[in-house]
């Protein structure tokens, strides 16, 4: 097929009347059977670049994409223009996915996209035997790159995948940010054959700018004032999980309309707030990485960071989708630059602390090791056999596969990890040398929030694209800078919403009396943390008064005049009475009678040196009972602990309780970790 | 080799009703004309009619076997994935007993393993018996481990009756080497793998399959499964045998080409058919695997090559 009957085709399918020369080129070469990487700007067209090929093709085109959202979008669009296409991900049901498994079988799907953890599924596996395939995309193919940002583990098969695929298949990787490291490592790894292109990576209508600050408030502030005068509607990108909500949180308080979107979502939840992105409900949705790459929504006009991201290839893909319509988009990145006791930048931190708690230590990865050499085990095994963190089970078992000591074996529907013969010994330079290649991208981003000349040079200059064209845009440049000042009656608001924001716990189900409780503040609140440390482990005595305050000031903002019948408290693993104690108080406060009855049937640990919900939940289950029965019997009651983590101890009391026949359990506590920050 | 010729070599193996032969054939083709299992794929089909003598039948399933290959590539990467090896015929880890016994006409194109390669390597001795077997030859099992432990053989077994129990409890019981032949395919030997996973790893044992990965026990397996252990095995010890059992027809069969095969010498009460065997010109042993003093004269320089 020439350029010319090629068009015409994509005239009526997709209804474009040309192809962009690199679009074609990457055609072309893919209809003679080649392997192709292609490097191009984000909102550049690259999905056209496998799409049109694909409904050429007798068979079927599998798309290997790490984003579960940009496949819903892609499919959609496809299947509106009439081409077959679906996904198989872990937002459907078991059912759809098989569905959509047999039809790919029997020949009824041009397009399969799907999540690249599925090629450790037996099932796909079984039925990739069976499929009639004619192309393989890897979209986003930077995250099959150690050296790329967010590395995808499972991507390892993929590559090994292509490599063993017939010679003659074509086969595309996509991505927008490889610098020439990543691409040279992409290109090792696909094929000796594979041929790149590379486009140019400016995009002209970004306005660039950095707010630097000085206080976190700040941040809050600026947007509180100048959110509604942007343009348009755009992301927030924070650090944290915990951020996401309380941004959100705050600028609802002054009223803008936003939400939150985060990782810790359910698949509906996150599924209903980027069909509302879409449609613009918000002004901002305030979003972790979470969100984002991959999205194509024509007019993001703004996009706001809060945090540093990791590099600069990090914030050029984050940017990158805003403004593909062509227009004028702000990108704003904040950075607290004010310095703590040992002359460390506040906001250099976070993802510093990423970086340093981005590996087990060593000393983990042998317990693994050592376990895997007495028996094959499955993931949640290890992680009770080593009390590990699931996270760092996660982390050290990619790394054991990667480096050929450990395989993943199929035992009927589970899987086990075995250690292998003639395994080599664990290699931990690699792990050093990505820490250093890390720390160096780190300082790069800060080196992008001093420079004084043009930014959006610097980004194209990181990422490996050396042409010359002129660079403007930003406020090094052609734009004023954006300042600080915030109003006192802005201030006053803040203190406000400050008071007035509490943390829920989300306890509740119907296999129990317990309903949603309250925190009085975020455990990672230094002032907080501190006291209830102190306390705790080194012998500080009784909580603070100041947390009594902010317990009770929780309490009435949740519960208001509801009535109580009993307060009851946690019984102590290891802090001895401080809960009690501090129970104690409330009811005096709060006039509710206290009970002592709710007690401990056997030994368990403290929960806090448990490193994993698995273990957390077994050392709780069935520990607690409630010595007077008839005291509950149809009572509504006040269950209070000091710190609110897994939630492990307040459900398993629940459902203890719930056999006594208590009407309801209210649960309050001091303070509640994020992502088991304890 | 490459393992991106690995989807190929299965094409090649796995191409129904062909025969062995043809697709040895068509590797020592390549082989001579210093060709890869790549390069043949990507030949014309008048090319592998007019050089590959292949009539329009096999061509026919050759040209499905093409189609197939993607789907291969799949199977390929979660077989290497889960740890198993796969290994042409031409890999220098293809164990060397194997081909020289079975030659063009029977050894697999391809062979699936799990565990220490070297293992292959190595002298190597089986041990045969029927489903019936008495105490006679399960103690001869064990002395015949025993041995071979003690004279740096490793055992070849099956894994399907009650003398291949005996034999792999004695191979543990002696911390002896040992191929475990299965009669089904590799990736369905999940029991087997959680028994001797601490073996695999130790280097002990190391397990092979000729068959489709997924394929499940058959009959018929099990019986192509025999003839791989004999063919993987240098030395053959019966410890009994009956006229109408499979070991039987096997053992008779060796020795018609003239291959050597120790079977135990059993005692007139015993129902079994081991001393037709050796009138028909097994070589005796007693209970110990010794060669028995009366089986002929050329005993003493026998006692050393199997003992040496
Ligand atoms: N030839 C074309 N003519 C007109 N519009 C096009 C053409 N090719 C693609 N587009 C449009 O460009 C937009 C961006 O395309 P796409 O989502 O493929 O970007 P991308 O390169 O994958 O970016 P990212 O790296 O951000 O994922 C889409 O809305 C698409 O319809
Ligand atoms: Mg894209």
């Amino acid at each position: 097929m020439n350029r010319r009957e090629a068009e015409k085709k994509l005239k009526t399918i997709f209804g474009f009347d040309h192809f962009y020369d690199e679009q074609w080129n990457t055609i072309d070469l893919l209809f003679q059977g080649k392997k192709v990487l292609l490097i191009e700007k984000t909102g550049f067209g690259k999905s056209l670049c496998f799409q049109f090929p694909a409904t050429q093709f007798d068979g079927l085109t599998i798309i290997f994409s790490p984003l579960i959202a940009l496949m819903r979008d892609q499919v959609k669009g496809l299947n509106e223009k009439g081409i077959n296409a679906k996904y198989i991900n872990s937002e459907q049901t078991p059912a759809e996915n098989s569905q959509t498994i047999q039809d790919a079988i029997d020949g009824k799907l041009k397009i399969l996209y799907i999540a690249p953890e599925r090629q450790e599924n037996q099932e796909w596996i079984k039925a990739t035997r069976m499929m009639n395939l004619s192309m393989i995309v890897i979209d986003e193919a930077h995250t099959i790159s150690v050296w790329g940002h967010d590395f995808r583990p499972a991507f390892r098969r993929i590559i090994n995948l292509v490599k063993l695929l017939p010679q003659d298949l074509p086969v595309l990787a996509t991505t927008a940010t490889a610098t020439k490291r990543v691409q040279e490592d992409i290109e090792k790894q696909i094929s000796d054959d594979i041929q790149t292109i590379r486009g140019e990576l400016i995009r002209d209508n970004f306005e660039l700018y950095v707010i630097k600050v000085n206080y976190e408030d700040d941040k809050l502030l600026w947007l509180a004032e100048n959110l509604s005068a942007i343009e348009g509607n755009g992301i927030i990108y924070t650090g944290t999980r915990a951020n996401t909500e309380i941004y959100s949180r705050w600028l609802e308080f002054i009223g803008a309309k936003t939400t939150e979107y985060n990782a810790g979502l359910d698949a509906n939840s996150r599924k209903e707030i980027e069909n509302g992105l879409m449609n613009n409900e918000w002004k901002a949705v305030i979003s972790t990485n979470a969100l984002g790459m991959g999205i194509d929504k024509s007019d993001i006009r703004f996009i706001v960071h809060t945090q540093i991201p990791a590099s600069p290839i990090h914030y050029y893909q984050e940017i990158g989708r805003a403004g593909r319509d062509g227009k004028p988009s702000k990108l704003i990145l904040f950075y607290n630059s004010s310095k703590d006791e040992n002359g460390i930048e506040e906001d250099y931190k976070l993802p510093k602390s990423f970086i340093d708690g981005g590996r087990p230590s060593l000393k983990n990865y042998i317990k693994v090791i050592e376990a895997l050499k007495q028996e094959q085990l499955g993931e949640r095994q290890i992680i009770k056999a080593t009390n590990l963190k699931q996270t760092q089970v996660k982390v050290i078992r990619a790394d054991l596969i990667e480096q050929g000591i450990v395989r993943e074996v199929i035992y009927g529907r589970s899987k086990k990890y075995e250690y292998q013969f003639n395994a080599p010994e664990l290699n931990s330079t690699s792990f050093d040398e990505l820490r250093n290649l890390k720390l160096k991208e780190l300082d790069s981003m800060l080196e992008y929030i001093n420079i004084s000349s043009s930014r959006m040079k610097f980004l194209c200059d990181y990422l490996g694209d050396d042409s010359h064209t002129e660079y403007k845009n930003c406020d090094n440049t052609t734009l004023d800078k954006l300042k600080i000042n915030p109003k006192n009656e802005t201030k006053e608001k803040l203190l406000e919403f400050r008071e007035s924001y509490l943390p829920e716990l989300s306890v509740e189900s119907k296999y129990s009396k317990l309903v949603d409780g309250i925190a009085s503040s975020y455990y990672g609140v230094s002032s907080v943390k501190n006291a209830l440390y102190r306390s705790k482990h080194e012998d500080g005595g009784d909580f603070p008064d100041f947390l009594l305050r902010l317990t009770l000031k929780a309490f009435r903002k949740k519960y208001g005049q509801e009535q109580f019948d009993l307060i009851i408290y946690v019984p102590p693993t290891e802090s001895g009475d401080l809960v009690k104690n501090f129970a104690e108080k409330l009811s005096q406060v709060l006039k509710i009678p206290i009970s002592h009855n709710l007690i401990k049937t056997g030994v368990s640990k403290p929960q806090r040196v448990l490193k994993n919900g698995y273990l957390k939940k077994d050392n709780v289950a069935k520990k607690f009972t409630y010595s007077q029965p008839k005291e509950i019997l149809g009572k509504s009651v006040v269950l209070f602990d000091d710190i609110f983590d897994s939630g492990a101890t307040i459900i398993e009391i629940g459902s203890a309780l719930s056999k006594f026949k208590v009407a309801k359990i209210s649960p309050l506590v001091i303070a509640r970790t994020v992502g088991g920050d304890i | 080799m490459m393992n991106e010729e690995l989807a190929y070599w299965l094409a090649l193996a796995h191409v129904p009703n062909i025969k062995i032969k043809t697709k040895n054939e068509i590797i020592v083709r390549l082989f001579e004309r210093n060709k890869t299992i790549i390069d043949f794929f990507q030949l014309d089909t008048s090319i592998w009619e007019k050089d590959f003598e292949l009539n329009k039948t096999e061509l026919e399933l050759f040209i499905d076997a093409k189609k197939e290959l993607p789907n291969y590539a799949f199977m390929v990467e979660d077989l290497l994935e889960q740890g198993y090896n796969i290994l042409p015929i031409t890999s220098s880890d293809y164990s060397p007993t194997l081909k020289k016994n079975l030659g063009r006409t029977y050894a697999p194109p391809v062979i699936y393993t799990k565990g220490n390669l070297q293992i292959m390597k190595e002298k190597s001795i089986a041990i045969l018996g029927s489903q019936k077997v008495n105490n006679n030859s399960l103690q001869f099992a064990d002395n015949v481990v025993k041995n071979a432990s003690a004279n740096h053989k490793i055992v070849v077994s099956g894994v399907a009756n009650r003398i291949d129990k005996q034999v792999l409890d004695s191979v543990l019981k002696y911390k002896e080497q040992s191929i475990i032949v299965l009669p089904q395919g590799i990736a369905t030997f999940q029991t087997g793998f959680k028994k001797h996973y601490k073996q695999i790893i130790s280097g002990d044992v190391l397990v092979i399959s000729t068959f489709y990965p997924k394929s499940t026990w058959s009959a018929q397996l099990a019986m192509q499964s025999n003839a791989i252990i004999y063919g993987l095995a240098s030395e053959i010890y019966v410890a009994d045998s009956n006229e109408e059992d499979g070991t039987w027809s096997k053992v008779m069969d060796n020795l018609r080409k003239g291959k050597t095969i120790y079977v135990r010498e059993s005692n007139p009460k015993e129902k079994n058919a081991n001393n037709i065997l050796i009138s028909k010109g097994g070589k005796a042993v007693d209970i110990f695997g010794k060669l028995n003093n009366t089986a002929g004269k050329e005993d003493d320089e026998s006692q050393k090559t199997l003992f040496d």
